[in-house]
């Protein structure tokens, strides 16, 4: 049993820190280790190596955002965290763990903001939804308005020009033009004294 | 219709405003750990004395202070007296622990042959426990209760007295909770 471990320690010892190793392999009572296993369980993949594992790793990275760094992800970043970080999403990416794995290890322990692109999960769907919302508001209204203005288009409104009470809206607040404006109604009224009188009063 | 333009356009923008002004008054860079009421990550990690690797398990039983530090850390200096005496003060009720986060062990042996030492410290050479803890910066300290749960966790310099009142509680079970 004891040359068992010894061997298998021997390896992966390369792989992965050797406390994760027992961890994930028996799980004990006694958690002694830092064992990703203990919080998202034992590795569902494959162990990646070579160029599998750079290409994996950079891409998993890519998703995680570096916690000491303004909206960077840990690749882009040259901070030691971010640097530690890839250190461990390359460990558990060669130890066997999927990239939900490794994401659900980071959130488990920096929250959903260590994800760049949020779960659509949860209060994060109206982060995915609130722009197809917004579009399809922003979309009626635009339709509305160009309905309604292809409408007044199409048939002008009809209005009684001699009516005194449809050009009301239009009296001038400057008392000379008022008075102008009178004597012009005056003059081209001059046969109908009401009609005068009432668009003196309007 | 104007009036009505008015209303949605206020109806749309206030809530916006009001979100707005109540954000300025919020601090961008504190984010609440999820792993407040979950279980303490366990860590076995060299001790910087070079005696047996110490593990969280080990404290079992006990009340324990993780506190994530570094020499180059100006306000992890400015609270290591503290953190210091609050070890000391509190006896065997509550065990202290350091994880010197990004640092060479001997520029910390010489830190603490100057500044004093009255707990545990605990190398961290590739940061796992850094981040099975979520560590954004240092310092952060994490209060775990005696049955291995992370009941609160503080960002930044602590005081004495701050420090004296969350060990305090941390070390009452019937009326702790995270503040």
């Amino acid at each position: 049993m004891r040359c068992h471990w010894l061997a298998l320690t021997l390896l992966c010892l390369g792989a992965y820190p050797a406390g994760a190793l027992e961890t994930s392999l028996a799980p004990s009572p006694a958690l002694d280790s830092l064992a990703p296993a203990d919080i998202v369980g034992a590795p569902r993949g494959t162990p990646l190596t070579g160029a599998d594992l750079d290409t994996e790793s950079w891409r998993v990275g890519s998703l995680l955002r570096c916690p000491v760094c303004q909206g960077a992800s840990i690749v882009d970043s040259p901070a030691p965290t971010a640097v530690d970080m890839r250190g461990q999403v390359r460990a558990m990416l060669a130890a066997g763990y999927t990239e939900r794995q490794v994401l659900a290890y980071f959130e488990h322990s920096f929250g959903a903001f260590v994800r760049l692109d949020p779960s659509a999960h949860g209060i994060n769907l109206a982060l995915w939804l609130a722009p197809a919302a917004a579009l399809a508001a922003g979309g009626a209204i635009l339709l509305a308005f160009l309905r309604r203005s292809r409408g007044s288009a199409g048939v002008p409104p009809r209005r009684d020009l001699t009516d005194a009470s449809s050009v009301a809206s239009a009296e001038p607040d400057d008392p000379r033009l008022k008075d102008y404006l009178d004597r012009v109604r005056a003059l081209t009224n001059r046969d109908d004294p009401a009609r005068v009188e009432k668009s003196r009063k309007a | 219709m104007n009036r009505r333009v008015l209303l949605v356009g206020l109806a749309v923008a206030l809530p916006l405003v009001v979100l707005l002004v109540a954000s300025l008054s919020r601090d961008p860079t504190r984010i609440d750990s999820p792993l407040i009421g979950r279980a303490a990550p366990a860590f076995r990690l060299i001790s910087l004395d070079g005696g047996d690797p110490l593990t969280l398990q080990s404290l079992r039983g006990r009340a324990v202070v993780v506190n994530f530090w570094a020499t180059w850390c100006v306000p992890c200096v400015a609270e290591h007296a503290a953190l210091v005496q609050a070890a000391q003060s509190s006896g065997t009720r509550v065990a202290f622990v350091g994880v010197v986060y990004q640092d060479q062990d001997s520029e910390v042996r010489a830190f603490l042959r100057q500044h004093g030492a009255s707990y545990p410290m605990v190398m961290d050479p590739d940061g796992r426990a850094a981040i099975a803890y979520g560590v954004y910066g240092v310092p952060e300290t994490f209060f775990i209760s005696a049955d291995g749960i992370i009941v609160n966790k503080q960002t930044g310099t602590l005081t004495a007295a701050r420090l004296e009142q969350l060990v305090a509680e941390l070390a009452r079970p019937a009326e702790r909770g995270p503040s």
